[in-house]
């Protein structure tokens, strides 16, 4: 069973040509038809985040001061990121998706959920909006799931580094951050010696990998690098961060992947979750719309058992050097920082 | 207190960002400080213009030899980022510098808002000194 909570985002915040445009929400519901699920499909209504759903991972400073920006009809926050006089609203949606599928995947027990909204979230600060993001939204569903025990797995395979999960996980030892990504890159964040803060050491995993690297890389990174670290945690949810710009015809990033590595990623994550209907994807980044449908479909297939798959797994890239060198330093801070939290899983 | 050594200035091309520039050339030749013009790569500009800052670079030679500054106390650094973690991180290595300097707005900054604001954000995260030159104000 998947479990869509949305979509939301497909006609407000609209930055006119900026790339994280509306029609990004079409092409996305484009490849979950493209599955024929039928009755296997529940599509459930976004909650909006409340403030203190969202004061967990944000100031409340940044929250009204944001608001207020909307209200007075938005503009630029930076180079990159805008907002709209509706973007409040669409954001607290986006972050409320979150939130609803989490409910709906406790209610069934069974099942995996994709949050189809925008504007997307990993960029977004304790205090900023950065990088098209607003709220991030797949952190305030992980501190919703924290507040009540629960360990979060964050898997984050967007072509960026999630810069702001990881800053607002930093050192919430309830919370291990994975990402992947192209190395350099926006936001220039995401070296592997970035491990977590004094409290929750180990608990931020990086792996950098070069322009052009393609999915068996990707997967080598998660293997030879995450797994221990995931192993060591045991989460009972598993969140992804799905951005699909790390695709070869995504024009904003340069790895090489297909639609068919994130169907074999998305085979491999999910192993990570604890029992069934404790995986939620949350979209975030990808940008050329034909890549995005095609990629939305072949992961989703890949979770639901489907055989579909538009292109194949790639190999042969650069970047198994890197993974190599990822894991040495990784190694290499962690022994520097001495002995890693105690065996007590849940630390409060 | 350790004499001024390096000076960092933010550099997005916009005419404030121009301003900082030639401040700090004017305080980097009084206490015989090294200047680092430092460019942020965000999302949009990697995707739409990966030769922008060639242009930059072109720009900071030109204010180079109007300010009549050493060339060789001029560097360039380009980093991935917003304008402001660039500038936050600039104050580690390889940059490492002991004063941050931007512009009163530069591009992307909405007028009259403390959000989105480069130099707002600064002040308050940034663990060096931080200078926000107004427009107009560059040679005083």
């Amino acid at each position: 069973m998947l479990i869509v909570s949305g979509p939301t985002g497909g006609s407000e915040h609209d930055g006119g040509d900026h790339p994280e445009r509306p029609a990004r929400i079409a092409a996305v519901m484009a490849g979950v038809d493209d599955l024929h699920l039928g009755t296997d499909v529940q599509i459930v209504a976004p909650y909006v985040a409340n403030p203190a759903q969202m004061a967990r991972v944000h100031d409340t400073a940044y929250l009204d001061e944001l608001a207020a920006f909307c209200q007075a009809g938005g503009g630029q926050l930076d180079p990159d990121t805008y907002a709209s006089a509706d973007s409040w609203s669409a954001a607290r949606r986006a972050a409320g998706a979150g939130l609803a599928a989490v409910d709906a995947l406790r209610q069934r027990d069974d099942g995996v959920a994709f949050v189809v909204a925008r504007p997307p979230g990993h960029h977004a600060l304790r205090d900023r909006a950065m990088g098209f993001c607003l709220l991030n939204n797949i952190a305030i569903s992980a501190a919703a799931l924290t507040a009540n025990d629960e360990r979060v797995l964050i898997v984050d395979w967007d072509v960026h580094h999630g810069n702001g999960t990881q800053a607002i996980f930093w050192d919430d030892p309830n919370v291990l951050y994975v990402s992947t990504h192209q190395w350099p890159l926006f936001p220039g964040s995401g070296t592997s010696q970035e491990i977590g803060g004094p409290r929750a050491l180990g608990r931020t995993v990086n792996v950098p990998i070069p322009a052009g690297a393609t999915g068996d890389v990707v997967r080598r990174a998660i293997d030879e690098v995450a797994l221990p670290a995931i192993d060591d945690f045991d989460p009972t949810w598993v969140l992804i961060s799905a951005g699909f710009d790390a695709h070869r015809a995504d024009p904003l990033a340069d790895l090489a992947l297909s639609s068919g590595d994130f169907a074999e990623l998305a085979r491999m994550v999910a192993g990570f979750a604890s029992r069934p209907g404790r995986l939620v994807l949350f979209l975030e980044g990808g940008y050329d719309l034909g890549a995005l449908r095609m990629s939305v479909a072949a992961t989703l297939g890949a979770l639901l058992g489907d055989t579909y798959q538009p292109e194949d797994p790639t190999c042969g890239g650069p970047g198994a050097e890197m993974v190599d060198q990822a894991r040495a330093e990784r190694d290499g801070a962690l022994q520097r920082a001495g002995p890693l939290a105690p065996s007590e899983r849940r630390i409060r | 207190m350790s004499p001024l050594q390096k000076i960092a200035v933010g550099f997005d091309g916009s005419g404030d960002a121009e301003a900082a520039v030639r401040w700090a050339f004017e305080l980097a030749r009084q206490v015989g400080a090294d200047v680092v013009v430092v460019h942020a790569v965000g999302l949009l500009e990697y995707a739409a213009n990966r030769g922008a800052a060639v242009e930059l670079e072109q720009t900071v030679e030109r204010l180079t030899r109007e300010a009549g500054i050493d060339p060789a106390r001029v560097h360039w650094h380009v980093g991935d980022g917003d304008p402001c973690s660039v500038l936050i991180r600039a104050v580690f290595a390889p940059v490492a510098a002991d004063l941050l300097v931007v512009g009163s707005r530069g591009q992307g900054a909405h007028a009259g808002l403390l959000l989105g604001s480069t130099s707002h954000e600064l002040a308050e995260h940034a663990t060096v000194p931080v200078v926000i030159v107004p427009t107009g104000r560059e040679g005083q």
